[in-house]
């Protein structure tokens, strides 16, 4: 990955920008126990990494983009913020995944990208759960339908509803704030001066 | 709000560390590959013994995880796989009348280790070593420009969010959240974004005169300390012979 001097300062923003998402709304997240923080989370740290592709068209910029917020959350006051660096770095390479696939960013892959990140705050409890803390997955597994119970209402029986639920909640918000990140990218585009997003090189 | 690790600068008066970055991060990789391996009664030993050690080198980490919080969720993580470990084993051990698997008994215990183990780890890695010396360990791993990218976004962190704070009030004392709160919020965040990337401009602009070019720029220092090699190869030596041995 070689970048320009402007290309590692506009990424070094994008990932400033994410991080300062992290630590501060994060913090504010988790005291007022704002149900779904982590999607939520993921959800806003893709846009602005979505955003960031379109002023950085190169492979690789996002994953760069989620390392710098990555690091910068690693050295934020407060302890133990391993289970968050996962998933920052999970939601980045999954959105660089989608985001390479696709040649020129458009409005489809943004909504991809980012429900795919989204989509991965449901996933990660079983991978970082069972790796990193040992629990296992039966636990994680009832949490997540202790999680659908209290947020929908729907019966703790039917397992299979509150999955597909869920996965629908997280495909529709990430859906939702990849429109906005496109939409929000094109304003910017304008209002900056610049052009419309480039072929990926 | 980022946290002050030690200085990377070294001077006459500040002779060469024990420990630098590349041993602070062996520790750190020790330590994981200690409590993620090995299982049961073994599992047990090893983290004991991994957490002794990192007791005793990052002593100001086991106060953070001191705090009620941390010892609410261990206590939390002990009695879940106790009481509803997946463990076959018919409960072989009656305590103050309840009947328990030994099974499940020694998961929960390595469970918990292995929770305090990399939790003490990480905390220890991020207060020991600098924000740039991860920047550096990460560029010499093949990202290069990550050190200066890193180095630019600290440096922004603080004038990001006061720009954001100001947009905010801004904002909020022109009623901008009242009639139309979504347009609000909208303007909020475009001009958040647009305040940064014009900050970028003249960042780019300062590095450019300094005739900064990535490709030609020094990595990020790392500091070396004189028994980081030894403590390398010695660490990994101990996690082969304890975990496979």
């Amino acid at each position: 990955m070689k970048f320009t001097t402007r290309e590692l300062v506009t990424m070094a923003v994008f990932g400033a920008l994410w991080g300062l998402v992290e630590i501060s709304l994060g913090a504010v997240f988790h005291a007022i126990d704002l149900p779904m923080t982590g999607m939520t989370l993921a959800i806003i740290g893709v846009m602005v990494a979505c955003i960031g592709r379109l002023f950085v068209s190169k492979r690789g910029s996002t994953i760069f983009i989620g390392i710098i917020a990555m690091v910068l959350k690693l050295f934020s006051i407060g302890s133990a913020v391993i289970g968050p660096m996962v998933g920052i770095l999970a939601e980045a390479l999954i959105a660089e995944l989608v985001l390479s696939a696709f040649m020129k960013p458009s409005l489809l892959v943004f909504i991809v990208a980012s429900a795919g990140a989204s989509l991965w705050t449901l996933v990660q409890p079983f991978v970082t759960g069972v790796l990193l803390f040992g629990r296992n997955l039966l636990m994680i597994w009832l949490d997540l339908l202790d999680t659908g119970t209290r947020l929908f209402g729907i019966p703790y029986q039917a397992a299979v509803w509150i999955v597909i639920v869920l996965v629908s909640v997280h495909i529709l918000a990430g859906g939702i704030g990849g429109w906005l990140a496109w939409k929000l990218g094109q304003v910017l585009k304008t209002r900056l001066g610049g052009d419309v997003p480039h072929p990926v090189r | 709000m980022l946290k002050h690790a030690q200085p990377i600068t070294m001077s006459v008066n500040s002779p060469r560390p024990l420990v630098g970055s590349l041993g602070h991060f062996s520790i750190f990789l020790w330590a994981l590959v200690m409590v993620l391996i090995p299982t049961y009664t073994k599992g047990i030993i090893l983290a004991l013994f991994t957490l002794g050690v990192l007791i005793l080198l990052y002593p100001a980490a086991v106060k953070r995880l001191a705090r009620p919080r941390w010892l609410v969720i261990f206590g939390v993580l002990f009695l879940v796989n106790l009481f509803f470990g997946v463990s076959d084993q018919a409960p072989d051990l009656t305590i103050l009348g309840l009947s328990f698997s030994s099974l499940n008994i020694l998961n929960s215990i390595q469970m918990t280790l292995r929770a305090a183990v990399i939790l003490l780890a990480a905390d220890g890695l991020s207060s020991s070593v600098n924000i740039v010396e991860v920047a550096g360990l990460l560029e010499r791993s093949g990202l290069r420009g990550l050190g200066f990218s890193i180095g630019v976004a600290t440096n922004l962190l603080p004038d990001l969010r006061q720009s954001g704070m100001n947009a905010w009030h801004s904002l909020r004392m022109r009623g901008g959240f009242r009639a139309q709160w979504w347009r609000g919020l909208q303007l909020l965040v475009v001009t958040v974004f647009s305040n940064a990337l014009r900050h970028a401009e003249q960042i780019v602009l300062a590095a450019e005169v300094r005739a900064f070019r990535p490709e030609l720029s020094r990595k990020s220092p790392l500091r070396i300390g004189t028994l980081d090699g030894w403590l390398a190869a010695g660490l990994t030596i101990l996690a082969v012979v304890l975990t496979l041995g």
